[in-house]
């Protein structure tokens, strides 16, 4: 199962190395934007692109054909994105931290936290849909999240404070916590259904 | 004599295509080749084999496992070659190696690099440069460096040109030397399977119509010529199918031995090719055997 994971990045070796300066153009040239939105792009980079490419080539045929389970097989990739996800937070992390871009620990938590979300719905979309289809999908569900998210993310950081303050009962950490509840729970609840699909998938 | 690979029942229905009631058996320590036109199920049956596809019904067993259970030690044993590339286009042979290697436990690297040096295979440039010849051949270096007992090859040699195709049968009886493993490819290029099979197994619009050895098939299987006069009811029902011109007849049959003893002189006969029984069995009128 680590040999899949490890597998995503030889296949998008050269991929990777345009994370970094992806980055770096938006720390330093871009002022207005959210950082929790820099650490979602850069988590969201390489679980995605793995996607894509092993959607895109006969692929499925070779993981089936060497001596992998389908059930490993999803569990990589599910497994995988999260490793992915935290090294690429670091990553913008430290890049973020060398240009004295500010952010806060809950700017990352709330990447995470919708990073967990945009998986759980596209993984198993991806692997319902065919192959032909995921490029258009990822392409359409990449720009309406670019225009759609920002807005959101500011809305979320000008008014969570507020809505925080309408749940009195709650304190600002188990809102977190309960966020973090729920995109774990989808997220596996995902793993689960992409795994039904992935069973019943024909090559 | 064991059986590697046994088909029981085997049924698969698709969107626009079946299988019905397959029973395959693939012999250790042979060459099995697959016949069968375009679009007769060869590829289906080759993707069941490898769990791509799971049958509607029946069992398949391979190296006496089934894939319910034992997934992981069938592949572990088994090497495949596809009818076109499957490896990451954009990746060198080297950084298949680092993907595929660490996958199987019986890797060995040094096997590996001797056929890319027999096979004159470049580590260094992206598979999508191959032709079609160098693919397989990566294919099949690939197959030969985990030690897999069963070879599965679907239209290994269509798209090669001649010299690369001889080349690669060269190559595939030098593998089969040392009798561990087994051989099964299909083709629609009978005439290779004439130079190296030593069974054959034939499936047509689904249905496997034969498994023999090669002599069997040479012995049972004639062209028979001669005039229309000696064609009656009875004479017609030896034939799997009958050509008429002007100038008589000409047939395959599946008994020899049986028109040599009814019509004898009469009729004139000659060894039936296997391009000869795809062809006059593609056209008959009744299944047979």
């Amino acid at each position: 199962m680590f040999n899949l994971i490890k597998k995503d990045f030889f296949i998008q070796k050269t991929q990777i190395g345009l994370l970094v300066p992806i980055i770096m153009i938006f720390a330093i040239f871009i002022e207005n934007i959210h950082p929790a939105f820099i650490f979602l792009i850069a988590s969201v980079f390489i679980p995605l692109n793995a996607y894509i490419f092993d959607q895109q080539s006969k692929s499925n045929i070779l993981l089936n054909s060497l001596p992998y389970t389908r059930k490993e097989i999803v569990a990589a990739r599910y497994i995988g994105a999260i490793v992915y996800m935290i090294l690429s937070i670091a990553l913008a992390g430290v890049i973020l931290y060398v240009f004295q871009f500010d952010y806060t620990m809950s700017d990352v938590a709330i990447a995470a936290g919708l990073f967990c979300l945009i998986a759980a719905f596209a993984f198993p979309l991806f692997y319902f849909l065919k192959a032909e289809y995921i490029f258009i999908a990822a392409f359409i569900g990449f720009i309406v999240s670019t225009i759609i998210l920002p807005p959101v993310f500011r809305f979320l950081a000008a008014h969570l404070t507020t809505i925080t303050d309408f749940i009195t009962s709650l304190s600002i950490a188990t809102l977190y916590l309960s966020g973090a509840a729920i995109a774990i729970g989808l997220y596996l609840i995902s793993w689960v259904v992409s795994q039904l699909i992935y069973q019943r998938k024909v090559f | 004599m064991n059986n590697i690979v046994e088909f029981k029942g085997v049924t698969k229905h698709l969107k626009d295509f079946s299988i019905k009631d397959i029973n395959l058996q693939i012999k250790q320590g042979y060459v099995t080749g697959f016949i069968g036109a375009n679009g007769a199920g060869k590829s289906t049956t080759m993707k069941l084999m490898m769990n791509l596809l799971k049958a509607d019904e029946g069992d398949i067993n391979v190296f006496g496992m089934d894939y319910a259970s034992n997934e992981k030690e069938i592949k572990e044993r088994m090497g495949f070659v596809y009818d076109s590339n499957v490896f990451y286009e954009s990746l060198n042979l080297k950084d298949i190696r680092r993907i595929v290697a660490p996958a199987y436990k019986n890797w060995d690297d040094k096997q590996f690099y001797d056929y890319i040096k027999k096979f004159e295979l470049p580590l260094n440039k992206g598979i999508k440069t191959f032709s079609k010849g160098m693919q397989m051949k990566a294919s099949l270096a690939i197959a030969l460096s985990h030690e897999a007992e069963f070879i599965m090859m679907d239209e290994p040699t269509a798209g090669l040109d001649p010299v690369f195709r001889r080349e690669l049968l060269d190559i595939l009886q030098e593998i089969m030397k040392d009798g561990r493993r087994t051989l099964f490819f299909s083709t629609h290029i009978t005439s290779d399977l004439e130079r190296i099979a030593d069974y054959i197994t034939f499936i047509q619009k689904g249905k496997i119509l034969f498994t023999d050895s090669m002599e069997d098939v040479q012995d049972r299987y004639a062209l028979v010529k001669g005039n229309m006069d000696v064609i009656n009811r009875d004479i017609e029902k030896m034939f799997i199918k009958i050509e008429r011109s002007s100038y008589g007849f000409t047939a395959l049959t599946n008994d020899v031995a049986g028109i040599k003893a009814v019509l004898g002189n009469r009729v004139s006969m000659e060894p039936a090719t296997l391009e000869d029984i795809m062809f006059y069995a593609k056209g008959a009128e009744r299944q047979y055997v």
